[in-house]
């Protein structure tokens, strides 16, 4: 198994024997899982578990069984306000920015365990360096963004944390088509800088193109997992659980 | 027919009333946002703290002012505490959380006002004072007696630096946070129920001194809660639910409606007159009058 150690010296997510679920619906059954350079894609069909997964990873659902370790650091059963301040942020399905903030003030809250404010002014200007349409934006709600910028937002203030892992769930979900290309251009940035990426995906083509690692999830359970490479052989799998 | 001099002071008493209304109101509006209840007790904050007024007043000179740093600070402590408690039987597996919240804090009020009755009997205690006397009179204007003055300069005040607090700093920027999104926010690495301890600390400390004024003004009685209770959601029903400058106009229409009402109609009848509005603003303008509730769609 490769250790996703590549030189970024990024820590290798990983998830063993994962169970978990709602009240006593239990959705996840022993899910092991390990992120890897660059873009690691879970995907699966609708009620497959995936987001569940996700959020079993950034602490939102609490793990009935197994491990979640970043790196040497057991966060196992930690609450997502901690798992941030590992390295680890999460843009939530839709994005997750809060619209009656301002845009900058959604970058801060990103940086809101950072309290050194000669940092948070150094991560401000890098995300505007890679984010520039949202230099003019910095005082305007950013609810009053297009999608497209409001994407821009959720991921610069993920990249406010600090975090070098990003657990993405959903990013193209509610995008208008010709919007679908940009988001994955932006996530690209992301990679490009160094990030390990943890994606979910509906559109598994344009996933596929980003992927580096691929997972397929169906009925709480890990189906498939190997690159991208591997995936297009299977042909059956494809079909079955992808619609490919 | 009207009498222009009678019509400006109503006018001043409606306005300065208003001030100490409006830190009740976005107080109270600020607990439905932040924690998401809907806080029955508010207008037995008000009256605890119009009652620690009539008991530590005495022991300070007869002085009322004098109780108001010791509200705050017992307030505070005492909202950081209830507030885990009202977090507790809001969330989790619970169902329906809004109506936890109304049945918690229903009791909350229930046992407050009973424990108050109990203690001090059913008659009306007085918050003394020495500014109760007195007013400056402007001429072809009218008085601003002195009470009622220095009560809205509280609130006006304790409205600013609360307003301060939630808009320029990083601890209001997580609540603001909180407010929006409770999950995303906790994403973000923000301690939610530290900060949603500190919002209703800071309410009831607000809503309590704000209590050591009216008990100044009118007087202090177990029963008078209700009524401020019902204030509450009057503000926050006009000013649209999750609206904090609406409260500020709220406030305002809150306090020359009751100076109004009780000139012209009757001292009695001002929840009526109240009720009346919320219920044709609800037709009218769900959203509140200003259309920008969160209910607004």
């Amino acid at each position: 198994m490769s250790g996703g150690n590549g030189s970024k010296d990024v820590p290798t997510l990983s998830a063993t024997g994962i169970e978990a679920g709602y009240d006593r619906h239990q959705v996840l059954h022993g899910i092991t899982f390990e992120s890897r350079d660059g873009v690691t894609c879970i995907f699966g069909p609708n009620g497959s578990g995936k987001s569940t997964f996700l959020k079993t990873l950034n602490g939102i659902v609490p793990v009935w069984d197994g491990t979640v370790t970043y790196g040497d650091v057991d966060l196992t059963g930690a609450k997502p306000e901690e798992i941030v301040t590992h390295g680890i942020a999460t843009l939530p399905q839709g994005g997750g920015i809060f619209g009656s903030l301002s845009v900058e003030e959604n970058l801060e809250v990103g940086a809101f365990t950072v309290d050194d404010a000669a940092a948070i002014g150094d991560r401000k200007a890098e995300v505007l360096e890679v984010f520039p349409a949202l230099e003019d934006k910095l005082g305007q709600k950013a609810r009053d963004l297009s999608g497209g910028q409001q994407m821009m937002v959720s991921l610069g203030r993920a990249m406010m944390t600090g975090a070098d892992t990003f657990l993405l769930d959903e990013p193209s979900a509610g995008l208008a088509p010709r919007l679908v290309d940009d988001a994955f251009g932006l996530i690209e940035r992301l990679v490009d800088r160094g990030a390990q990426v943890v994606l979910i995906e509906q559109n598994v083509r344009a996933a596929l193109r980003l992927a580096d690692y691929v997972y397929i999830l169906a009925e709480g359970e890990v189906q498939f997992n190997g690159p991208p490479e591997d995936l297009s052989e299977e042909d059956e799998l494809m079909e079955l659980y992808l619609g490919l | 027919m009207v009498d222009i001099g009678l019509f400006t002071q109503i006018v001043i008493n409606g306005l300065l009333l208003g001030g100490i209304y409006i830190t009740i109101g976005v107080g109270f509006s600020l607990a439905f946002g932040v924690l998401e209840v809907v806080d029955f007790a508010v207008g037995e904050y008000v009256m605890v703290g119009a009652f620690m007024g009539a008991v530590l007043a005495p022991v300070f000179g007869a002085e009322g002012i004098f109780v108001i740093p010791i509200v705050l600070v017992v307030f505070f402590l005492a909202g950081s505490l209830i507030q885990p408690l009202i977090h507790h039987v809001t969330t989790g597996d619970r169902p329906h959380p809004l109506l936890m919240g109304l049945v918690f804090t229903f009791g909350l009020a229930t046992f407050l006002r009973g424990s108050v009755l109990t203690i001090f009997g059913p008659n009306n205690q007085d918050v003394p004072s020495s500014l109760l006397t007195g007013g400056v009179t402007v001429p072809g204007v009218g008085t601003f007696p002195v009470v009622r003055t220095v009560t809205a300069v509280f609130g006006v005040t304790g409205l600013l630096v609360f307003m301060y607090y939630l808009y320029r700093t990083r601890g209001g920027m997580a609540i603001r946070a909180i407010a929006e999104d409770r999950t995303n926010a906790r994403l973000m690495g923000i301690n939610i129920n530290r900060y949603q301890s500190i919002a209703y600390g800071a309410y009831a400390a607000l809503t309590g001194s704000a209590g050591v004024f009216i008990g100044m003004i009118f007087t202090a009685n177990p029963g008078m809660g209700l009524q401020y209770t019902a204030f509450a959601f009057f503000m926050v029903v006009l000013a649209g639910m999750g609206y904090l400058p609406g409260v500020i106009l709220a406030g305002i229409v809150l306090g020359l409606t009751q100076s109004f009402t009780a000139v012209y109609i009757s001292g009695n009848l001002v929840l009526l007159v109240l009720f009346a509005i919320i219920y044709v603003v609800l037709l009218v303008s769900p959203a509140g009058i200003l259309g920008k509730g969160e209910w607004a769609t």
